[in-house]
């Protein structure tokens, strides 16, 4: 029964193209639309902070903790941020079970630099003492239902779980951590906000927020991660090429996608 | 390094109006949400919220075994994943399974088991993806019950469902449903689950100190909270029929 949903047929992929050629989408979007997101924060009592995020049908969890640890010798006065993320084999069947795959990683990966090259997350305030302490964040973004793009759906609740952070302030005195009483929140952890936006392509159309169907059929996608002003990361990714006047054009909507997302969602009311 | 603020037990489990530090009775239940049907993509699914524990559990079967050499030629084999997210406890946990979650996963299969018609379903299985997002005490209870209604929604033939609790004695009293706090600090721990189709258990551990009548006394009342628990469980499995019926029968019974 389930092998029905693994593989895309012929007549579907047919259906799927010549539908886009005509700027129609099978679900009924047009070329450049998204799906609709739905945001939700700190539902999880444990974590420091966490976002539940739905593009869709697309689900994902994410989940904010805290360590402390010794920096980096290159970086003494400087924070770690790290991104993990797992693809459940309960959000499909497509997904199995054991260490993380390449789709898990390049989903960390591609969401960890978008954050990172933005100077999103303030490193250097995550420092306690230098060379002795700083604060270790983990990200950890745990996908629930797979129905295409995963890599905007875990950009968006990365950010919300940092934003939605509380973290127990500590402070260094006879030589070790003690905590001031006080907490850091949103912030005091995050500067920008870096949205990411992906494209799908299937022979030379485009289409932004692929579907699940869509993404088992497409050649490539490109994902394009900006801040208000700058472009901080992007990721080419499936067999598919772009001309350099795609590729212009995709990183012009990806910043007028940050701009109006950034507005749309409002990030900041999550922050506690 | 340890972590800024520690994670500390407080000395009397029991507020001075006799309830425990959450407010509850000695035999109260914490509220308990069951959902079926919530993820698309797999043959079952079922979400619970019990108290702070939130878990998903995903059903995939009767499906190719993979690897191939576990395959029975007389019977179909059933596996249960229980995995605990990073972040669902106080300290964050390795991603990768540990010994806890190894076992756990062993100790819910064995609980499903007796459940099942296996022997319907030669060189195939069914294999349950437990998730805890977010765990406080009684995880192991609330996936045993989790996972027998995503196997029912999966449409898997079953004796009955399975339902589980656990018991626990926390400054010389008993109490159910223990919390992770009455859970770490208490002075025992009883999780116990039910087949229905005869009424027996089917999970049993111990961890603890009790006597005789003690013990004998929390199976009394591991046997009434259970009931309670079955019921939301009923309940959570026929709203989504009633559901559809109402859908295709465009809001007439």
């Amino acid at each position: 029964m389930m092998n029905i949903k693994r593989v895309i047929s012929t007549i579907e992929k047919n259906y799927i193209l010549s539908n886009l050629k005509k700027g129609e989408r099978i679900d009924g979007r047009d070329i450049w639309q998204y799906r609709d997101w739905n945001v939700k924060s700190n539902m999880i009592a444990s974590a420091e902070g966490s976002a539940e995020v739905s593009l869709g049908k697309t689900k994902v969890i994410t989940g904010v903790k805290y360590d402390v640890g010794a920096p980096f010798p290159d970086l003494p006065n400087e924070g770690v941020c790290t991104f993990m993320a797992e693809l459940l084999p309960l959000a499909s069947p497509l997904f199995e079970r054991g260490p993380p795959s390449e789709q898990a990683i390049e989903l960390a990966r591609v969401v960890d630099r978008g954050i990172r090259h933005a100077d999103c997350v303030q490193t250097k305030k995550l420092c306690i003492k230098e060379k002795k302490a700083v604060y270790i964040i983990f990200v950890d973004i745990y996908v629930i239902n797979y129905s295409g793009n995963l890599i905007d759906a875990g950009g968006i609740s990365s950010l919300t779980a940092l934003i939605s952070s509380k973290i127990p302030e500590g402070k260094w005195e006879n030589d070790e951590v003690v905590w001031t009483g006080k907490y850091l929140t949103g912030d005091t952890l995050v500067n920008e906000l870096p949205i990411v936006s992906t494209y799908g392509k299937i022979g030379d159309i485009i289409f932004s927020d692929p579907s699940l169907p869509e993404e088992l059929v497409c050649d490539g996608k490109i994902s394009i991660s900006v801040t208000e002003d700058k472009i901080t990361s992007i990721q080419k990714s499936g067999f598919a090429t772009f001309t350099i006047e795609e590729v212009e054009m995709l990183t012009k909507k990806s910043m007028e996608f940050g701009k109006k997302t950034r507005k749309d969602l409002n990030l900041w009311q999550y922050k506690l | 390094m340890p972590l800024i603020i520690k994670d500390e037990y407080p000395e009397k489990l029991f507020r001075e109006d006799g309830k425990r530090l959450d407010g509850r009775d000695k035999n109260e239940l914490r509220p308990i949400k069951m959902e079926v049907g919530v993820l698309e993509n797999a043959d079952g699914s079922a979400y619970l919220e019990w108290g702070n524990n939130k878990i998903y559990c995903a059903v995939y079967g009767p499906r190719e075994v993979h690897p191939h050499h576990l395959a029975k030629p007389d019977r179909g084999i059933l596996r249960v994943f229980y995995r605990m997210a990073t972040f669902s406890v106080f300290e964050r946990k390795r991603p990768a399974p540990g010994r806890r979650e190894k076992e756990v996963s062993m100790v819910i299969t064995d609980c499903l088991k007796p459940v099942l018609f296996l022997e319907l379903y030669p060189g195939t299985s069914f294999e349950v993806f437990i998730n805890v997002l977010d765990a406080d005490g009684g995880t192991r209870c609330a996936c045993v019950t989790v996972a027998a209604l995503a196997l029912a929604d999966a449409g898997i033939p079953m004796r009955s469902l399975v339902t589980a609790v656990a018991i626990g004695k926390i400054d010389g009293e008993l109490i159910t449903d223990l919390s992770g706090i009455e859970d770490k600090a208490g002075e025992a721990d009883l999780p116990c689950a039910m087949t229905w189709f005869n009424e027996e258990l089917s999970l049993l551990q111990f961890d603890g100190k009790m006597d005789l009548d003690e013990f004998n006394e929390s199976l009394g009342l591991a046997k009434e909270a259970i009931s309670k628990i079955y019921e939301i469980q009923l309940n959570a499995l026929k709203k989504k029929y009633i559901e559809i019926q109402e859908e295709y029968s465009g809001g007439e019974k």
